[in-house]
Order: structure tokens, then sequence, then C-alpha cells
């Protein structure tokens, strides 16, 4: 049991799909990658009977179909990819997925934030070695896009727009000339790309204005932006897919009725729609409201019912989840649920007397009358 | 199917149908009804090809069934051409020529007969683009001398009749991205001629999940566009019914929709069969030109053999107009649910493919926007070759891609990222080479060998559009330009009907190019050009009659009693032609069409007086008829002595004394309607007066207007032959109880006589002095300021009641009754505040300082009687009153004064101020000199 993790990175979760798919890939393969385009599309988006697989591929990231395809043929190409969209639209995750089928590692990430600084993106030193033995290639202490630029695969950059500017500015010259100059060192002070190294990044829509790219930066990188999923059909298959992940890996084993899913997706199309007609920020949920967010709930109330509860999911459960992640700043998260429980579940709950609805809005008014 | 099955084995499809039952017996798992469809597949193209009439099955909007009619039509030389359109609309054909395209076939009714009115206007659109199979045939058989065009389809009475109006219409419009094109074709209901869509959402879905592809414009593209480009006229024909039988046979059984389809039909095969047996034309020179979907028809009344009737119903009484309306590409895709840029990307296509196949394509002679082409040479009609199994050899090859070619992407690269520039990208020639490896890229990973327009513009957004949008359009319309852009049509002069001929003759002396879609300047200046003024007229019609921003006034307004000096316009009359064209289907003038909008607007059953009476207005304005205008007039008559309530009692008094001005100020006598107008209002609303009084829905505004009508036209109504005792009655039945209404009432006695202003005044210094009645002070107010329209004598009063109200009314009414009475008096400012500003102006002082020493003059004065007796008197009068001093004295004492006589001498002592006597003492000569002037 002790080479079990919490949470494998994708490239050892899905090293099976991997292998098979290198196994029967015979398309061509750029640079260096482990797979060609069709089969990280294919990794990624699912297979089809049409593609002829001996077995079925499951899809893991959820989303229109484009958006990965130009993800795809941007890393292909010489330009660095940026993933922009809210928060919780799986932007991160469909990184770790493009670099696990691309380099079969999606580890070398740097976390964009506000300490992060220019040595996290090239390289620092191991200064007791320094003082032992001097500056050389043995004592310096690569980044990981360092690394990943050595060894010619994808490296990540979480969250991009959260470090300073003079920070991001950093990429430019990994970006376009591919190399990391090493000053400090007589010789051997290049560090030099290896085919098939890029840069996904991920940025914030909402984080925008934080640091804003320069423009610089921006013409370096092709940006996709993800969209919140809206469709409630796929939205209902991410939910049920991640919520089985966070599940097999909590090793619960619980049933989630499908009522109770599609009160959940409800009410957070409800939540959507008014937060997108609301006039001012102290009428809409500080919450981006994104299927990430749905999935919190949902685990939320599963993790509830397994330890607290009578190991099944109820919609009282549920509700109270819902109210706890959505509530944020006392006053206004609060008003807003109140006035969305009594003008939009109440009337559902009377409809629906002894079903699941009326338990929601039970569950739903406990958890506000305590908040507040 | 018997006939089909006899032959089914030994047929040219024997060998594929073999296969196909092999592969459903495979699946033999699968849905129950998969062998059944899998054959009835070629059941159906076997059937649709051994026709003995010729079948074209086309799609709409589509090069490759163009290009495949305009060979065909080459090669066999048809003399009867069917086509798959509303049978009404063929003389629109003939317009055509003089169209821009793209342009839409109309038809309209407003007037329906046979259909609910509510639903009225009715609209059909046919929209035509040139690359389209419909247009190469209405070409060829237009301008091939003998040959016959034959339109076969149910007529747009049918469509509505087949068509329950209470359900939405089926085409998936979607909300456009340019509204302003994307609502070309208003809210008409659209038809096209090889309508060809998965028949439900679920196969839609599952073709483009496994083609790969984003939506259903780009599947059709790549999977039946482009194979079919090249492909020869079997292949196409087999390839197309059987892609029309597939969507046939795999739609759901309950399906509204294909009950109509087969009633067109059947429709149509009737009317074939019934023009053959008429006309004896020879079967094997004619072609039948219809939607794939109907080529594959399984009806009774397929074929030229069957004997099949069907009984098509008439049409109803309603009278359909006919025109055409200019269209867009991206109003076509707006209605018929297309991908945007999707018909942009097909005319793109067809004239590349005519460069490429060197097909010399169809072209009505005098067409605009199009090059000219030769005239068919009438070649030899070819035989027609048994049919053979191309089926086969198309469904087992992957489609032969036939993308971009390298000079022509490196070309949009360039070209969009100069785009892009000029509207604000940074984009640069990195980006150029970008796009061209995306597209590459893209292209490669979706298993196309090159790049199609739409791996061009997913590139062209990936490499260029970043975090935000910088200008008005962003990657991918800009893309949509590029490819082709959305083109619109335009209906030329010849082309349209009278009226909007009529309109752009009268025009013509402003000298404008009408018909651009840019906006143009209209200046007139009638002080030089007078002879503009006709226009002015039509232009201010067609202001009442076009959408707001078809002809907009920069300067210059229209009001009865007002002559024009100048005028300034802003015309798109180009861009509105279709608004133009449906007016021209009410009428040959426009004069003619406002006509019969007034005379509907006041036989309306919501008609009331006060909309007769702008009708009236607008007849005087726009039309100057004396005739009509009398007419609308005693309507306006008519409609007042049938109405039971007043709630129009303000406009009706508001239009009718502006009428009357105006014909005052410009006719020797009033029209008689004006005269019967007055006194019918006069007797009507004096006999409603004391119930508006008392009734409660009614509100004092109302009341206040009536009165008004009652005592500002009172001496027109009496010279009329109205009787005055009328209106005091009314007034003396009257007992309301609203206080602003009580105040109303006790305006109208005073106004009448019944009541002094003295017991006026009294009763409202009693009202302030109760504390009980107090709280209702303003709304007594409100009632005098309401009354102030109808008797303005009563001014001052109002102005001493404000200031009164404002003085010693207690904060706690006063100030919750302040917004209403501003508010009041703004919604109600033309009437009142004239009236109520003049009389303040007159009270109160100008100047800050004099407020201190000012004392109203309602206040008693605070001056001993004896200073009333100073007053200056005419001295012969007083001489007279002195010598007669008697009478004076007991009317003095009857009126309660003491009857004392002043001494004469005190009067003159007293007479002079003592500032003037110091003064005149101070210069004397100058009172001497002017005593000396004055004593003759």
């Amino acid at each position: 049991m002790s080479d079990e993790l919490l949470r494998a990175p994708a490239e050892a979760k899905y090293a099976e799909e991997l292998d098979y798919l290198e196994s029967v890939d015979d398309g061509p393969k750029p640079f260096a990658w482990r797979l060609s385009p069709r089969m990280v599309r294919l990794f990624v988006l699912g297979s089809e009977r049409s593609d002829g697989l001996d077995r079925e591929i499951g899809q893991k990231w959820f989303g229109d179909r484009s958006f990965v395809e130009r993800a795809i043929v941007t890393l292909a190409s010489d330009r660095g990819l940026l993933l922009i969209g809210d928060p919780g639209t799986g932007k991160s995750w469909l990184a770790e997925l493009l670099s696990a089928a691309i380099s079969r590692d999606s580890t070398l990430v740097v976390q964009g934030t506000a300490g992060t600084t220019e040595d996290h993106i090239k390289y620092s030193w191991n200064v007791s070695m320094v003082i032992a033995k001097g500056q050389s290639r043995e004592s310096l202490i690569p980044s990981p896009i360092m690394t990943a630029m050595e060894r010619g695969v994808i490296g990540r950059f979480e969250e991009l727009t959260r470090s300073t500017s003079d920070v991001q500015d950093a990429l430019i010259s990994i970006l376009s000339e591919k190399y990391v100059s090493i000053p400090e060192l007589d010789d051997d002070n290049i560090v030099f790309a290896k085919p098939g190294f890029s840069i996904i990044a991920t940025a914030n829509s909402r984080d925008r204005g934080v640091n804003d790219l320069s423009s610089a930066l921006k013409r370096r990188f092709n940006f996709v932006r993800i969209p919140v999923v809206t469709n409630k059909k796929s939205e209902a298959e991410i939910v049920r897919f991640r919520t089985a992940e966070l599940m097999r890996r909590h090793s619960i084993e619980l049933d989630v009725p499908p009522t109770l899913l599609d009160i959940l997706l409800q009410s957070f199309a409800d939540l959507r729609a008014a937060s997108t007609s609301a006039t001012s920020d102290d009428e809409k949920l500080e919450s981006a409201l994104s299927t990430a967010e749905q999935i919190g709930v949902l685990e939320d109330a599963i993790l509830h019912s397994q330890f607290f509860g009578d190991r099944a999911l109820k919609a009282e459960t549920l509700a109270s989840s819902l109210v706890g992640s959505l509530a944020r700043r006392s006053p206004e998260d609060l008003a807003v649920l109140n006035k969305f429980w009594h003008g939009v579940v109440e009337p559902r709950g009377r409809k629906d007397e002894g079903g699941p609805w009326e338990g929601f809005l039970e569950g739903g008014r406990e958890a506000i009358a305590k908040l507040s | 199917m018997s006939e089909v099955g006899v032959d089914a084995a030994t047929g040219p499809f024997g060998a594929l149908r073999e296969q196909l039952s092999g592969a459903a017996e495979e699946f033999a798992g699968g849905p129950r009804g998969l062998p059944d469809i899998l054959a009835g597949l070629v059941d159906d193209v076997d059937r649709a090809l051994r026709e003995e009439l010729e079948i074209f099955p086309v799609c709409h909007h589509s090069p490759a069934s163009a290009l495949a009619m305009a060979r065909r039509l080459r090669e066999k030389q048809p003399r009867v051409i069917y086509l798959e359109l509303c049978e009404d609309l063929r003389p629109l054909l003939d317009e055509l020529r003089n169209c821009r395209l793209p342009v839409a076939l109309q038809a309209f009714a407003s007037e329906l007969d046979g259909f609910p009115q509510d639903q009225a206007p009715l609209s059909v659109v046919a929209p035509i683009t040139e690359a389209s199979a419909e247009y190469q045939a209405i070409a060829y058989a237009l301008e091939t001398p003998d040959v016959e065009l034959v339109l076969v389809d149910r007529s747009s009475d049918h469509v509505f009749q087949w068509q329950p109006l209470d359900l939405p219409d089926e085409s998936p419009a979607r909300s456009g991205e340019d509204e302003e094109d994307g609502a070309l074709h208003g809210d008409a209901v659209g038809i096209e001629i090889g309508d060809l869509r998965p028949g439900f959402a679920e196969l839609e879905e599952h073709l483009l999940r496994h083609g790969k592809v984003r939506h259903w414009s780009e599947w059709w593209d790549q999977y039946v566009e482009q194979p079919l480009t090249g492909a020869d006229y079997d292949t196409y024909r087999q390839v197309m019914v059987l892609i029309g039988s597939l969507f046939r046979r795999l739609r759901p059984g309950d399906d509204r929709r294909l009950t109509t389809d087969e009633d067109r039909e059947r429709y149509m095969w009737t009317r074939i069969r019934e023009h053959l047996a008429s006309s004896g034309a020879d079967p094997s020179r004619c072609l039948h030109v219809c939607g794939a979907f109907h080529a594959s028809s399984r009806v009774e009344q397929f074929g030229l053999r069957s004997t099949a009737g069907f009984d098509i119903a008439p049409r109803t009484a309603t009278r359909w107009q006919y025109g055409l309306i200019p269209s867009s590409h991206s109003a076509i895709e707006a209605q018929f649910g297309l991908a945007p840029g999707s018909v942009s990307v097909a005319a793109t296509t067809w004239e590349k493919a005519l460069k490429r196949t060197r097909v010399k394509p169809f072209r009505l002679a005098g067409q605009r926007g199009t090059r000219k082409t030769a005239a068919p040479k009438p070649a030899a009609p070819a035989p027609s070759a048994p049919v053979a199994d191309r089926l086969s050899g198309f469904l087992s090859n992957a489609p032969a891609p036939d993308g971009l070619d390298e000079a022509e992407l490196l070309g949009w690269s360039v070209d969009i990222v100069r785009l892009a520039r000029r509207n604000g990208y940074l984009s640069s020639t990195a980006d150029a080479i970008a796009v061209f490896e995306t597209s590459m890229l893209l292209a490669g990973l979706r298993g196309r060998a090159r790049p199609t327009p739409y791996d061009f513009q997913d590139a062209a957004i990936t490499c260029i559009e970043k975090d935000a949008v910088p200008g008005r359009r962003d990657v991918r319309r800009l893309c949509e330009i590029l490819l082709g852009g959305d083109r619109i049509g335009q209906v030329a002069y010849e082309a349209l009907p009278p009226l909007a001929k009529d309109v752009f003759d009268r025009l013509r002396p402003l000298g404008l190019a009408l018909d651009k879609r840019q906006i143009q300047r209209a200046l007139l200046d009638f002080a030089t050009e007078p002879d503009l003024e006709p226009c002015s007229d039509l232009l201010w019609v067609l202001r009442r009659l076009l959408p707001d921003d078809a002809v907009r006034p920069i300067m210059g307004s229209r009001r009865l009693g007002e002559r024009p000096i100048q005028e300034s316009w802003d015309l798109a009359i180009g861009r509105n032609q279709r608004h133009l064209v449906e007016l021209g289907y009410e009428g040959v003038t426009v004069e003619q069409v406002l006509e019969q909008r007034l005379r509907k607007s006041v036989h309306d059953p919501k008609a009331t007086a006060a909309t007769a009476l702008e009708a009236v207005e607008e007849s005087l304005l726009y039309l100057r008829s004396r005739r009509f205008t009398n007419e609308l007039g005693a309507r306006a008559v008519e409609l007042l002595s049938s109405e039971r309530t007043v709630d129009d009692a303000p406009e009706v008094l508001r239009r009718v004394r502006r009428l009357l001005t105006h014909y005052r100020a410009t006719e020797p006598a009033l029209p008689r309607w004006c005269e019967d107008f007055v006194t019918t209002g006069y007797a009507h609303y004096c006999t409603l007066l004391p119930t508006a009084f008392t009734d409660d829905d009614t509100g004092v505004r109302q009341v206040a207007a009536m009165l008004g009508f009652l005592v500002s036209l009172e001496s027109l109504a009496i010279s009329l032959g109205c009787d005055h005792t009328q209106l005091e009655l009314a007034v003396k039945q009257s007992h309301p109880e609203d206080p602003a209404k009580v105040a109303l009432l006790w305006a109208a006695e005073s106004q009448l006589g019944l009541r002094p202003l003295a017991d006026l005044r009294r009763r409202c210094d009693d009202l302030l002095d109760n504390p009980m009645l107090v709280g209702a002070f303003p709304q007594y107010l409100s009632g005098f300021v309401q009354a102030l329209d109808a008797v303005p004598s009563l001014s001052p009063l109002v102005v001493e009641l404000l200031s009164k109200a404002f003085g010693r009314l207690p904060d706690t009414i006063l100030l919750p009754w302040l917004p209403r009475l501003i508010t009041t008096l703004k919604e109600q400012a033309a009437e009142m505040l004239p009236v109520l500003i003049g009389e303040a102006d007159r009270t109160f002082p100008a100047t800050l300082p004099a407020v201190d020493a000012w004392t109203p003059p309602w206040t008693p004065s605070p001056e001993p009687p004896g200073s009333l007796r100073a007053a200056p008197t005419n001295t012969a009068v007083a001489a007279l009153l002195a010598t007669h001093r008697e009478p004076v004295s007991a009317t003095a004492a009857l009126l309660g004064h003491d009857p004392s006589w002043p001494n004469p001498a005190d009067t003159t002592a007293t007479a002079l101020p003592p500032a003037v006597a110091s003064l005149i003492r101070a210069h004397p000569r100058t009172a001497e000199a002017a005593a000396a002037i004055l004593t003759p």
C-alpha cells in the first residue's frame, strides 16, 4: 500500500491507456512527442467506434472538441499555449492531460503566485554547494521549465497572471529564443531547449486585471478560451465522472441518485442565470458557479453523508453543502441564496411534496438559518 | 416495394444490396429495423433512377448541385423543367435578371380570408443565390428559347394551409449576430429548394461527432459537397438520393413535417402529370428538379406511371401579393439555421469550382453583379445511359479531400493578419506564419490532406485572438468577411412594385443615389428650390410609413400651421428596400397606403375619438385631401357620440383645439364635421359630467379636460345652437365626494357665476383653519390646479392658495404632497404652467429685497378705512356725488359703512404727499410753468 498515491498524475493514472495508444499509434509524431496529435486528441476526448481501436478509451475532458484540437496544434507549433477561462472550467486538468499524453510527464509545473520569482522559472543555486565547490552545473538547481527544455517535454505554468509582470516576462526569451543562458558560468553556460519543448500556461479570466500580460508575451502564446460548461448534458457527465473519481479515491461506495444530480445541476443553472441578469456585484454570488464548484458541493455532501450521515446521499445534505459552499460573503451571498430558496426552490418543493425537492428546500432553509 | 423487389437481385444495385444485407446480418444484435433500412436505401435509389421522368436531386446552397446541374443541362438540353418551388411565384422569376443576387421571392398577404385575422400579415420568402442549382435551372430555362419552366410545388396559400398557424415556424431561426442584415427577411416563413438535413437532432449529433466536425455545414461540405464537386452525374445523382433516403428513413414516424413533405410530393407529381397530359411534352426531354429528400419519396403518387390521385385543396380567398425583396447570405443563414458564414463559403467554393472545372454556368442576361458569359451553345442532347451502380465505389472510398491550395491559404493568412491589424489586433507577419502553420496542422489532425476554410478560421482564431477583442469585430467575424463576406442582394428599379418605383421617381429631384445601402443626406432649401416641396411631402409620408431608421429628419418638423423653410434628412431607403416593397403590396402610391391605413385605424373596433382626431391631423399634414379629412372627421364625431368613457378627454381636447385653431387660421369657415364635433361634444360631455364627477374610475384630469372642452368651446357651441342651461344643469347635478373633484366643481361653479369668488376664498380659508380637514387641502389644491385650463380666471386664487399652502400647511402634509404636485405640473406643463407662471409673475415681487416688504394682495389692508377716501377720484364724479349726497349716504349705510363726508378743505390739503409738496416748494418755477401750460 505504500506506493499508493492520494492523487496520481495523469500519466501514472492512465499509464496503461497511454501505453496501449503508443503501441497502436502509427501517425506522424511532431518532435519528440510520445503520441501523434490524433492519438492525443483521442486520449483526451475518448474513442469512438469509428476510430477502430480494440479497446475503449474513456473521455477525460468534456467540452468542445475544437478547443482540444486547437490546443494540440498550438503545442505542435512554435508558440506556447495559454488556456484562459473562469475558475473551475477544467483548464489545469486539460493542461495535465495534454502534457501527460505528449510527454508522459505532467509534473513539471511552476505555480504562479505573487511570490514567484524569476528563479522559479529559470534556475537557482544550491547555496551550500556553491560555497563548497563554486558555481557549476552541479550546484545549479534547474526550474521545472528549464528541466522541460533540457528534456524536450512540456512545461506547465499554472496561474500565469498571478505572478508579477517582470517574472512573466522572463518567459518571453524562453518562448522565442528557446534557450536560457547562465551568465554566472564561464562555459557550458547556455541551456538549449530540445525539440518537443513547449509551455502550457493557464490563466484565470476573472483575475485578468491582476497582472495583465505584456503584449510581447501575449504574442508568444496562442490563447484558447475555455468557457463555463452550460450544456446540461455534458455538465452532468463531467460531474458524474469527477465524482466517481473522487469516491474511488476516498474508497467510498455511495450511490448518487440521478434526481439529486438533476437538482444540483438545475440549481446551478438557475443561480447562473440569476448571476448573469444581476445588475450589481451585491446581487450576484461571489462564486463563479463553475462545474468544479458543483463537483465540490457534491463531494462535500458525499463525504458528509459517508462519515456523519447514514451512508446515503440525501437532498437535505446536498442543500446544506450547497449553501455552505456558496455563502462566502456574509450578508450579500446569504441574501442571494435566501432569495433563491424562497423564490425558486420553495415553489418546486411545494409541488414535489415528499420528493427530493422538498428535502432540498428544508435542508437549505436550515443551513441558511444557521449561517445568518 | 414489390415492383422494386422483382429485379432486386438482378438490377444494377444487386451487388450493393447484397453487401448491405450482409452488413445488416453482421449487426444482427442491433436495432431491429436495420436490415429494412439498409435494403430500403438501395431500393429508393434504384426507384428514383429508374423513373421515366429524370429526377435531378438537389441540396440547397450546394455548389456541387449547381455544378452538376449546369453540366447536366448542357448535356441533356431539356425542353421542360419542373422545379420544386411554390407554383404561384412563377411570374416573379422573369424579374430576377433585374436584381443583384441574393434576393428572395416573396408572397405576402395582409388581408386574410380563410386564415385567422390575427396572423396577418402572412409572408413567404424563397431566397435565391447564384451558387444554387435552382438558379442554374431558372437561368437555363429563361435564356433558352422554347424551354418551359414549370413550378410544381404547393402555392404560398397552401404553405399556410398545411402549416398550423398556432405552431411556431419550423425553420430553426437563429438570433443573428448582425441583427441588421440577419433581419432582412423580416418574420417571413422561409422555403427552400432542397432542404436536406437530418430529421432529428440525435442523428445530426451522431454524424457531427463521428465526422469530427463542429456543425452541419462543415459536415456537409466535407463529406458530400467536396467529394461530389468533381463527380460524374450518375454518382452525383445516386449519392444525393441515397442521402435523401437515409434522412427520410431515419425520421421519427410521427413527424408532422414528414406528413407535409409527403403531401408536397403528391402535389408535385399530380401537377407534373397534369402538365404532361395537357402539353403533350416528351417525358424524356423533361427534368424534375427537387430536393434529394423528395427524390427518394415513397408516396403512391410518385412517378409518371402512377395513377393515384390527390385532391388538391382550393386556395383560400386570401389575396396574395408578389414581389422580390433583397436578401443576404447572413439573412439566409439566420433563417435556415445554417452556421454563420456557410453560405458565403458556398459562394466562394462555387467560384473556385467554376474556375477549376471550367464549367460554364448559366446566367440570366443582364443579371447584375455577375460576369457575362456566352450563351449556351446548343449541343446535341446526349442519350441517357443505362443506370449503373456508382454508389458502391463512392461508399467504399474515403472522400478525396479537396481543400485549399497552398497559395490560396498563404494569401488568406496574410490577408487575415492585415484585416486583424485594421481592426485593432496587434497581429504581425509572425501571426500570418503561425496561422498558415496551424491551419496545416489542424487539417492534418482532422484527417484532411488540405485545410478547409473552417480549419483556416479555427487557426486564425487560435493564433490571433487573445484575451479581449480590441475593436468591434472578433477574428471569427473577420474570417467570415475574408471568406467572401456577407453579400447583400438588391432589387433593381425595374423589378420593384409600382409604389416603390413611384417613390424613386418622385425623389429623383433630390439627386441622390437612393438605391445605395449607405445613408444619404438630403438638404432641402425651399427658398431657393421651391420645387423640392413635393419631395418633402413624400418624405414625411415615408417617415410615417417606414421604420424609424429608413427616413429620418435631422432638421425640420411638420406640424399644423407650420411652413418649412429648410429641411435636412438622413435617407436609408436602399437599406430598407424590403419595407418599401412590402408597402407596395398595399397600394400603388404611398398616399394611397397611408389613406388605407388611416381609414383602417379609425374603423378599428378599438378606435376612439382621439385616434380619429389624430388621423384627421395626419390626413391634414400628409394627404391634404379635404374629402378624406372630412370623412375621418365625420368618423370622429361618430366615435365620440358612441363613447361611454371619458378616458381620452384630455387628448380629445388638445387635438380638437389644435384643429380648430388650424381651421380658423386657414379656412373661411369651419368644416361641417368640426361644428358637429363641437356640438356633439358639448352635449356628450354635459351628459357625462355628473357621472364623471362621482365615478371613482374617472380621474381628475379627465373631468378637468371635460370642463375645459365645455367652457372653452362653449361660445362656439352656443353659436351653433347649443344651450347654456344644459351645462348649468349638468354642473348643478354633480355631487362629487373626492376633494379634488369638489374643488373642480367649485371652480366650474365660479366660472358659471354660480359661486362668488369671495365664497370660494372663504371656503378655502375654512379648510386651512380646520385641523380635521387641513390634511385634504392639497387634494383640493390639486383640483384647482387642474381647473386652471378650464377656468383661467381662477389663476389669482390658485396662486394665492398655493402661497397659503406653502405658508400654512404643516410639513407633515406639505412635504409628501410636493413631489406629486411637481410631477403633475411637469406632465401637464403645456396646459397649466403658462397661466400659473404668468399669474405668479404678476403677484410676487421680482427682486429679493422687495420680498421682505411685500404684503400679499389678498391679506386685508392694514391701513385705516379713512385712507380709502383718499383714493383718487374723478373730480367731476366727486362733485356730482357731493351735490347729491343722500343716495350715496343711503347706499353706504346699506353696505355697512359710515356715511360721513370729508371736509373739502382737508382733501386738498392732504392730497399732496409731503415729499411732493416740498419738491414743488423747492422748484416753484417749474410748477408755475407747468401750470401755465395746463391752464388755458
